[in-house]
Parts: structure tokens; sequence; C-alpha cells
């Protein structure tokens, strides 16, 4: 029950409704709010006669009674006042006016009694004595004597003048119930209707706001979360930048006030009503969804960081894109630009020229440091390319460099260095291996001599011992290979590590093979071996001993590892741009390893090692053929042993 | 007539005394040296007849001993060293070494080279010479007998290996491809594919090379033919 609940809470419809109750109850809280402060007045009197509008309409009656009954007097008066023609006739248009005007006011009554005479003057067709008792029982009644008034009515100074001298003792009235058929009647109906109005406005300004600060907490609440504690889901309109958004927002409401200010007077009433209120709907709406994007930014916490003013400072200020002060000489450059211009185009005549000569240098200036800044990245740009593809030597001026880029050029300098270092580190490295194995190997070699010597000069002794003798043989053949070892050795250091002068000669690939398999003929045949050469003239660049010692190492495997009475096939082929030299031949021991291994030192083919060899051969020819430019590759396919050597073809000059 | 004598200079004992042992079997007098002043020394001392020398010595080092030993004498110096560069061998033969012997050697083949040299030193300018002979080192071609000699000593040919011998001693120097040759000493065009020649070459070299796979004569230039290497 409660999670039901809590899922409706969290629902789109529920924050939907939500939604629209604010709204609704904002646009009717407004609504209200307007019409309660247009009608401020009628809400707050007691009754119609405290209202101005009343106090306004009576006064102005009183003042004309006074007129009438005090300065004119009557039509003979006026014209037997010995005042100028001019005078006696406005004043006769005045008379009849007001003489109209009071007797269309049938709600009006006066009485006014002078002092001197007693006699008294009323508009009511009754009694004098009760024409003033009834207009004494009035609640609007307004009494004057001697100059003062009895009533807080805003009595203008004419009236004061005209009774100034006047024995009058004045009593005026509205008399109540009204009849229909003047001003005042119509006004007090109009004033209860809005009065009656106004209760009803009120309980509406007050549901409507309660309503809405109810709905528009619960929204505060759930806006943004699916669930309770959940994380802030943000919607499309939230992606917008909120100074973005809130820029858009001010730009609705000033559209708005200027179309409110624009249909004033030109429509009538009631349409102007209805699209002031149709605007203010939609402004309400922006409003109202804008808050809560805010809300629901502010409770993501991104309120700031989803402005875009904090990104362009996010990229221009936290020194990824550029320096900081690169960007304020670019500012500057511009704003500068722009109060030039701008004075160039408000002084007319010589000031304008001036100012164009002041531009054009600045502007010629500041291309010209821009250009050479600009040069010198190119500079940066080009060293690093160069560094890229391994030219470590490349010199990079940085006297020459821009300010804007010298830490730059200084850093791909010391790039530069550290990576020369390293290569010459490596190259160290290896050649002292090389240096080693064969310093090592010749400490070797004499020990070696003796040991080959002493065993020959055994076998010459007669030992009479058959044994001995097996022994003496065993000795000589390991070693005669340690010798051979120890030479393969310092060899594939050599060739590995590029140890090697290569000096590159026009070669026939096809005689190489010829001469080769002269002089591998009888090693053959002992290990009955056919050989079959398939071979044209093929020019290859290379060095010829270092090709004999490939092609040679590949005879002697195939003479160490073929299965004897098998066919050994030997290709020297050519294509567009290189020599092909292949040897096929059948291995007599399975072949468990994969031609990757086999290039590797002291692999061989036999894991038992019982044949002789160091398996270095492969190794070797594979080193020599890359140091010559060439590519070496051993492929396998059950026991048939392939191994292809491919050289770039000699090019005449 | 005296032993000839031979001064034999290593810093390793061992190999001196098992020199001295295959040089006395092939009836030679033997001196020992152990540095290169004492090698100096036996030689202003004593008449000597052939030097082996060690490089890496103290003291005084072997190609500093050639050295010394050519601004007085012409005695024949047969180098033994460990060093096996191409470099190293190039060296020691500028500097006026006669022969250079990679060690570990063979002992067989150091006393070929040995009696080599010692042949040529012993016998120079004694050989009358004709003026159809073609020479270079100890190799020796005389058209006229039809016969081959290495440091004196005639060597068995067939038919065709002194064909070629004989086309390659008349172009002392240059380089012949299999090819140029076969159609020399065949007279006939050479189909390819045929690897006669070279088998043929090597089969010599066998006969008049000390170590055939180092050839001081008859060269294989690889990738490009073989020459007679002139002296």
């Amino acid at each position: 029950m409660d999670t039901k609940l809590k899922s409706i809470k969290y629902s789109a419809g529920a924050k939907t409704a939500a939604f629209i109750v604010v709204w609704l109850c904002v646009m009717c809280a407004v609504g209200s709010a307007v019409f309660l402060l247009y009608y401020h007045e009628t809400v707050n009197s007691k009754s119609y006669y405290d209202t101005h509008q009343f106090k306004n309409e009576f006064s102005m009656l009183v003042s004309n009674a006074v007129e009438y009954n005090v300065k004119f007097k009557s039509e003979a008066n006026i014209k037997s006042s010995g005042d100028t023609a001019e005078t006696i006739n406005k004043n006769l248009q005045r008379y009849y006016l007001i003489k109209k005007k009071l007797s269309e006011s049938v709600n009006f009554a006066y009485c006014f009694k002078n002092t001197n005479t007693g006699e008294t003057v009323t508009n009511i067709k009754v009694e004098a004595e009760d024409a003033l008792a009834l207009i004494q029982k009035q609640p609007s009644l307004v009494y004057y004597n001697q100059g003062t008034f009895v009533s807080d009515f805003p009595f203008n100074t004419g009236i004061m003048q005209m009774l100034e001298d006047a024995p009058y003792e004045i009593y005026a009235a509205v008399i109540e119930p009204l009849r229909p058929g003047d001003v005042f009647y119509d006004d007090n109906m109009s004033y209860s209707k809005n009065k009656a109005l106004s209760n009803n406005a009120t309980i509406i300004l007050v549901l409507s706001t309660i309503l809405t600060i109810v709905a528009f907490i619960y929204l505060v609440m759930v806006t943004g979360r699916r669930k309770p504690e959940g994380e802030i889901n943000l919607s499309f309109i939230d992606r917008l930048y909120t100074d973005v958004y809130s820029m858009l927002v001010f730009f609705a409401a000033i559209i708005s006030i200027a179309i409110a200010a624009q249909i004033s007077y030109s429509f009538p009433e009631r349409v102007e009503i209805i699209i002031i209120a149709l605007v203010f709907g939609i402004d309400v709406l922006i409003g109202l969804s804008y808050l809560l994007s805010m809300i629901r930014q502010i409770k993501s916490g991104q309120l700031l960081r989803n402005t875009l003013v904090y990104k362009i400072f996010a990229i221009c200020f936290n020194g990824k894109t550029f320096k900081t002060w690169t960007l304020l000489l670019l500012l500057g450059y511009g704003a500068t630009n722009g109060v030039l211009f701008a004075i160039a185009a408000h002084s007319g005549g010589a000031g304008f020229f001036f100012f164009l000569f002041l531009i054009v240098p600045f502007n010629i200036a500041a291309v010209y440091f821009a250009a050479k800044a600009l040069l010198s990245l190119s500079q940066i740009m080009e060293a690093a390319k160069e560094i890229s593809v391994g030219n470590l030597d490349y010199a990079l001026d940085n006297t020459k460099v821009a300010v804007a880029f010298a830490s730059f050029a200084k850093d791909i300098q010391s790039i530069q260095g550290g990576l020369k270092k390293a290569v010459a580190e490596a190259i160290k490295g290896e050649r002292m291996k090389t240096e080693l194995i064969t310093n090592v190997s010749h400490d070797l070699k004499t020990p070696l001599t003796s040991v080959i010597n002493y065993v020959d000069l055994l076998k010459q002794e007669d030992l009479n011992n058959e044994k001995a003798s097996q022994y003496l043989d065993i000795l000589e053949e390991k070693s005669a290979r340690l010798k051979q070892l120890i030479e393969d050795l310092i060899e594939a250091s050599k060739a590995s590590s590029g140890n090697l002068a290569v000096s590159v000669e026009k070669v026939d690939l096809h005689e190489l093979v010829m001469q080769a398999c002269g002089e591998y003929e009888e090693k053959f045949q002992k290990a009955e071996l056919d050989v079959h050469i398939t071979a044209d003239k093929t020019f290859i660049a290379a060095d010829g001993k270092h090709m004999w010692r490939i092609v040679e190492n590949l005879l002697s495997n195939t003479v160490k590892y073929s299965l004897s009475r098998t066919r050994v096939y030997i290709n020297v082929a050519k294509s567009e741009s290189c020599g092909v030299l292949i040897v096929k031949n059948i291995s007599a021991n399975p072949l468990d390893i994969s031609p990757e291994q086999l290039t590797e030192r002291f692999v061989r083919g036999d894991l038992a090692r019982t044949t002789e060899g160091a398996g270095l051969g492969l190794s070797i020819a594979q080193s020599l053929t890359g140091i010559q430019g060439g590519r070496f590759k051993i492929e396998t396919d059950g026991d048939l042993f392939k191994v292809t050597v491919v050289m770039p073809l000699w090019e005449e000059e | 007539m005296d032993k000839l004598s031979v001064l034999v200079c290593d810093d390793d004992t061992a190999i001196v005394d098992a020199l001295e042992i295959y040089l006395k079997q092939e009836d030679y007098g033997v001196v020992k040296a152990y540095t290169g002043r004492q090698a100096l020394k036996a030689l202003s001392e004593q008449k000597i007849h052939l030097v082996l020398l060690d490089i890496m010595m103290p003291e005084l080092d072997g190609l500093l001993t050639t050295i010394k030993i050519r601004e007085e004498l012409n005695v024949p110096i047969i180098i033994l060293s460990a060093k096996s560069e191409d470099t190293d061998k190039i060296t020691g033969l500028n500097f006026g070494a006669d022969d250079y012997v990679t060690k570990p050697f063979n002992l067989l083949e150091l006393m070929a080279r040995v009696k080599s040299q010692m042949r040529r030193y012993t016998a120079l300018g004694s050989l009358a010479t004709s003026s159809v002979i073609i020479k270079t080192g100890g190799l020796e071609l005389d058209p006229e007998a039809k016969e081959l000699r290495v440091d004196g000593e005639a060597i068995k040919l067939t038919a065709t290996e002194y064909g070629i011998m004989l086309f390659l001693m008349k172009n002392m120097g240059h380089v012949f491809s299999t090819e140029q040759i076969y159609e020399q000493v065949w007279n006939e065009p050479s189909y390819s594919a045929e690897n006669t020649v070279p088998v043929h070459i090597r089969r010599i070299r066998e006969k008049i090379e000390i170590n055939p796979k180092e050839p001081k004569y008859l060269k294989v230039v690889w990738g490009i033919g073989y020459k007679i290497e002139k002296y």
C-alpha cells in the first residue's frame, strides 16, 4: 500500500497533473488578485457611500446646487446682474446646464436655508420642514453652516468662495431607497455586484494560492526523481545550458510584456483581456518548467557547471586548450580593434582617417605576430614529425620559437633527448652483448685449442686399449662440435645485433645456388638426397658472403634433417621487385615445433638433440636476410619443410 | 745441413708444448718463447727459418712483434690467433705476416702451412723459372709440361680440371661465372641448372688448397663466379 502510494507519487501522471494544477491555480490566483486590485475600493469600503466615486459625484452635485441657488438664483437675477452681455450669456448657458443636470439626478436632494430670512430652497416636492427632515435621515447627509462642512467630502475651493458671505445652512443627501434613472443608482448597482464578486475572488485567491504552494512543493520534491532517493533524471530540456535557458526565458518575458503593451488600447477591452491572459498563461507555463528545470539542476548539483559560461571558462582556463594569458591577449586584441573601429565610425572626417591609420598598422602588427607564432608552431610540428619517423638528430632551433610555444618546443626537445638516449643505450647494450659474446668466445678458444691438439697427440700414442681410443673419438668429435658452436655463436650474435658490415653488390642468385650446390654435392650424395634445381638468372642486391652463409645454412640444414632417399627442391625465381629462393625438403623427424620457434636461437628440429648442429643455423640465416633488407619465412606442412628467402632485385643505376 | 728451426711464441705453454711435439715430428728445430720480447730476443740470437706467433700476449703483442721482426728480417711469419674476424686477418697480413691461422686450429693443417711457407722460403729463387710458367704465390702452372705445382710439388689433375686451371690462371685476378668457365673449357654453350663447374672447382680446391674452406688461390666469389688470386 505504502509502496503503491509512493509509486503513484513519483509517477509521470501525478507529476503532469500537479504541473497542470500549479499552472491553472497560478492563473486563477493572478486573475483574482488583479480583479481585487482593480476593485480594491469596492473591497475596502463598507458601502457605496464610502467610495470616492460616490463622493466625487455627490460633491460635484452639491457644488452645482450651490452655484445654482446661491450664485445664479434665477434667470432674472443673471440678466439684471449688470455684467457684460458675454458674461451674462455664458452664465445663462451654465445656469441651464446645471438646471438640467440637477433635474436628472432623481436621487439627489438638497435644502438651502437662509439664516437671515429663514427662507428655504429645496428640490424635493414636499413641505420645507419635511424635506429637511427627510434629508437629515439619509446616511449620506452633508451639512454646511458658517463656512464649515460637516463631512469628509472633497469639496473644491470654488464652493467655499461662493458660500463665503452667504448666510446659508445647507443640507444635501441621496435619498434612499435609490430610484433608477441617475448615475447614483447605476453606480450603486455595479458596486453591489462587484462587492459580491470580490468575496468570491478572495476565496479563489486564497484557495488557488494554497493549492499552488502545495502542488509546487510537491513538484519541487519529486521533480527529476523516478523513485524516492533515486538518482536525478534530467529531461531533454535540462540539456540546455542554464544560462542560455535563463536568457531565453527572460526574452520570452520581455516579448510578452511588449505584446501586452502593444495590444492595450488597440483592441476592445474583452479581447485585450483574453490576449493578455493567453500570453500570461504561456509565460506561466514557460516559467514553471524553467523553475522545475533549475530545481532539477540544483538537485543534481550541476546548476553552475551546466552553464555555457562555465563550459567556456572550463575550456579556456583549465590550461588544457591554451594558456590563459594568450586568450586574454586575443580578447584584448578584439576589444582594442572594436574600440578603434567604433571611434573611427563615430568621428567624422579627419578623426576617421586618423583612427584608420591606427587600425591598419595595429592589425598588420597583430597579423605579423600571429603569423610568427604559427610559424614556430609549424616548426615544432615538423620537428615532432621528424622525430616520430625516427630522425632523432633533427635540430629544432628553439631560439626562434615564439614565446607562446617556447615551453612546448622545450618539451619536444626533451622528449627527443630522452628518445635519443634510450635508443643509444639500446644500441650500446646490444653492442656490449655482442662484444661480451665475442670476448668470451675468444677466451674459450685458447683452451679449446689445447684440448683439440692434445686429443690429436693422444691419438698418435700407442694406447693398446680399444676403449680408450673410442673415448678419444668421442672427445675429438665433441671438441670439434664445441669449436663450431663457438663460431656460430659469434656469428649469430653479430648478425642479430646488426654488427656486421654489409657491402651490397650485384649477385646472381642462380650462380650462387649453383656454387653452393657444387660445394654440397658430395654431402647430398652421402645423405642420399635427390636435389632438383630450377633456376633463372636472378640478379639481387645483396652481400655475396652473407648470401652464401644463408644458402649454406639452408643446405646444411637440409643435409642434417632430411629424410634420406627423398627429393630436395631448390627454386630460384624472380618477381617484379624481388628475387625469391625456395628450399623444400622432407623432414626426417616430425616437425612438432612452430615455424616461429625454429628461427629462435638454439632451437632444433629434433627435440632430442641427437643430430649435430647448434640450432643457430636458421636464426643466423634469418638475421642475415634481415640485415640485407630481405624477408625470411619458414613454413611447415606435415613433414614438408619450406624456407623462402626474398631479396630485393638489383637495380642498375 | 742443419735442421730448419721454428720459433713458437704463445703465452699458453700447453699450446707451445703441443706445437713443439708436432714440429719435432716433422724434424724441425724448435725455439720456444712466451712473450713478444722473448721472441725478438731469440730471433736476434739465433737463425730462425719460420715464426709461429700468437697475437694476444703480455709485454709485446703479436702484431707489434710482427712489425719489429719485419724491420730487419724476411722470415715467414704465421700468426695464430683466437681472433677470427676478417678484419683481424687483414690487419695481421697487412702488418707483414705471411699467413693467418685461427684458433682452435687443426694441427695437420698448421703443419701443412708451415711446410708450405718453409718450402717457399728455403727454395726461393732456386727454381729455374721459364717464361711460359704462370705463377701466383706458391702456385705454378707449366703449360709445356701440363703440370700444376703448389710450393714446388706437382698436383695430379684431370684433363677438365687442368683446363679450368689453365683458363683461370691465364686470366688471373678476373672473376668468371660458371657459365663463362663452362663455355671456355668445354667449348660448348652452357645450360643452366648444372653444377658441373662448381663441383670440379671444389675438387681442384681440395687438391691445391691447404684448407679448401678458406682457399688461398682458387677463390669463390659468391653469387658471381670464381677467380685465381693474384699474389
